[in-house]
């Protein structure tokens, strides 16, 4: 019996949710239309949705169903032939059960009262009074809190009022010249969508060469799908300057590169199209190739940086490191967007194995780059203070001696730092050293130390500060 | 009737036209798995039961591509999968894409996918058990309960005190159980692909666990060493070829946000105010948000499924890996979910070694200070000791024979040892030889006595320590300078002391 009621009002709504789906999903019934979306790294995205609207002449409000549900409502633009903007609303009065109750006070809305005993159903019009802390209801000439005896009663309301919605609503409302369907085209910004690039880098050691493959991978968190959508990733991350502090970053460019990697800018930022329209879906990490480079040059190197006046009691194992370029001959050809660069290394069996990550900032090509994978087994250093003596009163002399130890059969090159040579208010200097030092900066002092197959080596060094 | 409305949508909409074909590939022909130490676990043993290390899982899958695009769904990888380190060979027309969807089916997500879309309300007659079903549309998102729209009107769902409930008729093709990986390929012809899948993922810990037995002689230690791994999965991974890679690798992104599933929220149902008088439901009253949603259900139990395997003595081939140290198990083997297993690692059943006892004490000490010195046993990794490999990092346990019995001396611990290093590996400490600090104000020199109150001679190592501003000089007997410290280095005789002292000058 019930059924035959329902038909009718049923039907009125099906068109519009009809008319909405897309012919790709029909589960997805997305009001989209011709959808791009510009992505940069710092979780901010340009979306830029083309609908065909049907607008009537004069003053109309458009509601824009399925923008992102993290849209940054303030960023909306609109833009239709021969319609101009009145105004732009964002409404989020979310319907729920509590709302309803509210926007009922004074109506009359209907309760049945189920007989726990017996299933008997009755009926009765029921006017709202009050919500506050319960629900006050008047039947007739009595007045009731709703349920406080706690038996089952349904309340049953004609509608659902007009200014409530189960999504937070954006619409305009605009004057047009003229009726007709034509395309309306939005623009707004939203955060939730992100990307970065992921690396996989197969290092041959003996061999001193890499293959790069790099992947952009895009990740929305945004709430909401993107069907067919035209993609661009922007290599940058747009204002959102919050001032402030911001601590420089260690970074694995040895060298800044000065060449000019062959793909399309915008402003200062790289772009990286993503060739065919996509659907991106919402809590998806997309991903797709930009690079693949084979046999670039490569060297594994070791390196140990060393805190001032830091001994230890048992040898430390210094890093491995991997070097290698981005320039255009000898190297990778191609600017690299930030991102985590994981090395593999072929097995005795010939299958890859992981060796280690480490992150590279945004690196313009021929530049040079150092990566540090982990730390090398076989490759010890274990510095020591030997002394400290006071030569005057105003300066101190330190006795270091680093000890190092390469368990490999082959001969090993370890960069080795002393670092914190210029700290507030002294100076140090090296006064004698058993292997020439390089100064690559006022803090510290760099060796290359070359420790034999097997074996081991010392390097002894005197600093002298002046306070 | 609802038939009937299925068949007007689809009739509307067409019915889902794709040029993608779906292919599934349940599972992997054959596998490896190279496990990997947490980097920031230090020394110490594997929690088995939430492993906190990786694995880098290798699997090799037989797909029949038809021509045209096809998208491969990779099914039976481990939970903890990294996707954006998945890496797959092997297919003609390469990969264009990766995808890793994440929407995952719950409750609030079934119920927020049919927003606005028929579904059917059933109601019980609590009373007589009579179903009444009817067509309804949701009308609001799940956060805050629901309000659906029936040929009744508009209700708020369980508000009412009568059982009722939706009824969906499929879930939304974007929600999966879990976290799903598939990939877009294109072929120009139909064939079968044998491809090779890697993927990074959480849940694998590993580490060596050192079993160190001092032979009766006391002079030649038997070290065995297991390879203990942990799998934390839900899968299984069977007649799998095991590797595990010793040293310390680094490690930049976050592996658990990486590999976690996204929360599922649950479906939160909360009403218009109720009436109260116990004054305990005020979260309830009027105008306050509704209750914070309940916690995720906790992980499930693993105790039940846990079982600790021990595997027979074949011991581990060790290959080098650039700079770190590969492990190959001569078998395949079973890594079950939730399991732990062991395998020989490593086997040294000679090494020369030599017992002292040691203490590293500051130059400037209390008068009355005094402790037990540290056992340490030490031996150099070489082949002419009887070692001569590679000693990964691990817990240790020292026993000593006693009769035909061993018998348990310390709880110790290893740290990478490279072909070459000194080992030192403290093992507890010996009550029968104690030192002693003295100091006489008259001479103004401080004192050093060790006592040994066993029936052994024991050898003992003192470092002292110095500083710049409190010299160590005039000692008696004569100490050596090490590593920016000085050595005293003596043999203290059963039931004997032996005895240092020295000034301390500052300079000026």
């Amino acid at each position: 019996m019930p059924r035959l009621f329902l038909l009718a009002p049923l039907l009125a709504l099906l068109p519009a949710a009809v008319l909405a789906q897309d012919a790709t999903d029909p589960t997805a019934a997305s009001a989209q239309g011709d959808v791009a979306v510009t992505i940069y790294n710092n979780n901010l995205a340009l979306v830029q949705d083309v609908r065909q609207l049907a607008i009537p002449a004069g003053v109309s409000r458009i509601e824009f169903p399925d923008v992102s549900a993290q849209i940054r409502p303030e960023t909306l633009s609109f833009a239709a032939d021969g319609a101009s903007i009145v105004e732009q609303n964002f409404d989020f009065d979310l319907l729920s059960p509590a709302k309803l109750m509210e926007k009922a006070i004074g109506r009359t809305v209907t309760i049945v009262r189920t007989n726990p005993a017996t299933g008997a159903e009755q009926r009765e019009q029921a006017k709202v009074l009050s919500v506050q802390g319960g629900v006050v209801l008047q039947i007739g000439q009595r007045i009731e809190i709703l349920r406080d005896d706690g038996l089952p009663v349904r309340v049953i309301f004609d509608k659902v009022p007009a200014n409530l919605r189960a999504r937070p609503t954006l619409s305009v409302t605009v004057d047009s010249a003229r009726a007709g369907t034509r395309a309306a085209s939005l623009r707004y910004l939203t955060p939730g969508l992100g990307w970065a690039a992921d690396y996989v880098a197969l290092f041959d050691a003996k061999a001193g060469r890499i293959d790069v493959q790099g992947w952009v991978t895009l990740t929305n968190n945004s709430g909401t799908s993107y069907d067919n959508a035209r993609t661009l990733l922007v290599a940058g991350s747009v204002g959102q300057s919050q001032g402030g502090y911001r601590p420089q970053r260690s970074t694995a460019i040895r060298r800044a590169g000065t060449e000019t990697a062959p793909r399309e800018q915008l402003g200062d930022f790289y772009l990286y199209p993503i060739a065919a329209r996509t659907r991106i879906a919402d809590r998806q990490t997309k991903q797709v190739s930009f690079l693949d480079v084979q046999a670039v040059p490569a060297r594994a190197g070791y390196a140990y940086r060393n805190g001032w006046l830091a001994s230890s009691e048992e040898p430390q194992s210094v890093r491995s490191v991997v070097h290698f370029s981005t320039a255009r001959s000898g190297g990778l050809g191609d600017a690299l967007p930030a991102g985590t660069v994981r090395f593999y290394m072929k097995d005795a069996g010939g299958a890859p194995q992981f060796i280690g990550e480490n992150q590279v900032d945004h690196t313009p090509m021929g530049s040079d780059l150092a990566l540090a994978t982990g730390d090398a087994f076989d490759v010890k250093v274990k510095p020591v203070v030997e002394q400290r003596e006071r030569v005057s009163n105003s300066k101190w002399r330190s006795h270091m001696r680093y000890d190092l130890s390469n368990a490999k059969d082959q001969p090993v090159t370890v960069e080795l730092t002393q670092s914190g040579l210029d700290f507030a208010f002294d100076d140090t200097r090296i006064v004698s050293e058993s292997l020439p030092s390089q100064r690559i900066d006022s803090n510290s002092a760099r060796w290359q130390v070359t420790v034999p197959a097997n074996g081991t080596t010392s390097l002894t060094a005197i600093f002298e500060t002046r306070y | 009737m609802r038939r009937w409305l299925i068949l007007l949508l689809l009739a509307m909409t067409g019915a889902p036209a794709s040029a993608q074909t779906l292919i599934v590939s349940p599972g992997a022909q054959s596998r490896s798995v190279t496990v990997y130490r947490d980097p920031q676990r230090g020394e110490g043993s594997i929690n088995a039961r939430f492993p906190t290390g990786f694995a880098l899982v290798t699997e090799q899958r037989r797909i029949t591509l038809p021509p045209g695009d096809a998208t491969i769904r990779f099914e039976g990888v481990a939970d903890g999968m990294i996707a954006v380190s998945a890496a797959v060979t092997g297919l003609p027309g390469g990969v264009i894409q990766k995808n890793r969807d994440a929407r995952l089916l719950s409750p609030a997500s079934l119920t927020l996918g049919a927003l606005g879309k028929p579904v059917r309300l059933r109601r019980t007659d609590p009373a007589t058990g009579k179903v009444v079903e009817q067509d309804a549309i949701i009308r609001s998102t799940p956060d805050q309960a629901l309000v659906i729209e029936s040929a009744d009107g508009v209700e708020a769902l369980r508000c009412s005190g009568l059982p009722e409930t939706l009824i969906h008729d499929s879930v939304p093709s974007d929600l999966s159980v879990t976290p799903t990986l598939s990939i877009d390929t294109q072929s120009d012809r139909a064939t079968r692909a044998d491809v090779t899948l890697t993927y990074l993922t959480t849940g694998f810990d590993w580490a060596a666990d050192y079993v160190a037995r001092i032979a009766p002689d006391g002079q030649t230690l038997d070290l065995f060493a297991w390879l203990t791994v942990a799998n934390g999965n839900s899968v299984a991974f069977p007649d799998a070829r095991l590797l595990a890679i010793a040293g310390r690798l680094n490690r930049t992104s976050d592996y658990d946000a990486l590999g976690r599933a996204p929360d599922a929220p649950p479906l939160y149902l909360s009403c218009w105010p109720e009436p109260s008088y116990e004054g305990e439901d005020d979260e309830m009253a009027y105008g306050l948000a509704p209750p914070p949603p309940p916690p995720p259900p906790p992980p499930p139990p693993m105790m039940a499924a846990q079982e600790i395997m021990v595997t027979g003595r074949r011991v581990a081939t060790q290959e080098e890996l650039g700079d770190l140290k590969l492990y190959r198990v001569p078998m395949t083997v079973d890594l079950n979910p939730n399991g732990q297993k062991q395998v020989a690692l490593l086997h040294q059943r000679a090494i020369a070694f030599t017992t002292l006892y040691t203490a590293r004490l500051s130059a400037q000490g209390e008068a009355s200070e005094g402790g037990p010195l540290t056992r340490t046993l030490r031996f150099t990794n070489r082949r002419e000791s009887g070692a001569g490999v590679p000693l990964p990092s691990g817990g240790l346990s020292l026993f000593a024979m006693r009769g035909d019995e061993s018998l348990l001396l310390a709880q110790a611990r290893m740290r990478d040892q490279a072909i070459g290093d000194k080992v030192e590996i403290a093992a507890g400490q010996n009550p029968h030889l104690r030192y002693e600090r003295s100091f006489d104000d008259k001479t103004q020199r401080y004192g050093l006595r060790l006592i040994n109150s066993g029936t052994e001679p024991l050898f003992a190592e003192i470092i002292m320590q110095d500083d710049e501003a409190n010299r160590l000089v005039g000692s008696r007997p004569r100490l050596v300078r090490r590593d920016g410290a000085w050595l005293w280095t003596v043999t203290v005789p059963a039931q004997g002391t032996a005895h240092l002292d020295y000034r301390l000058r500052t300079p000026r």
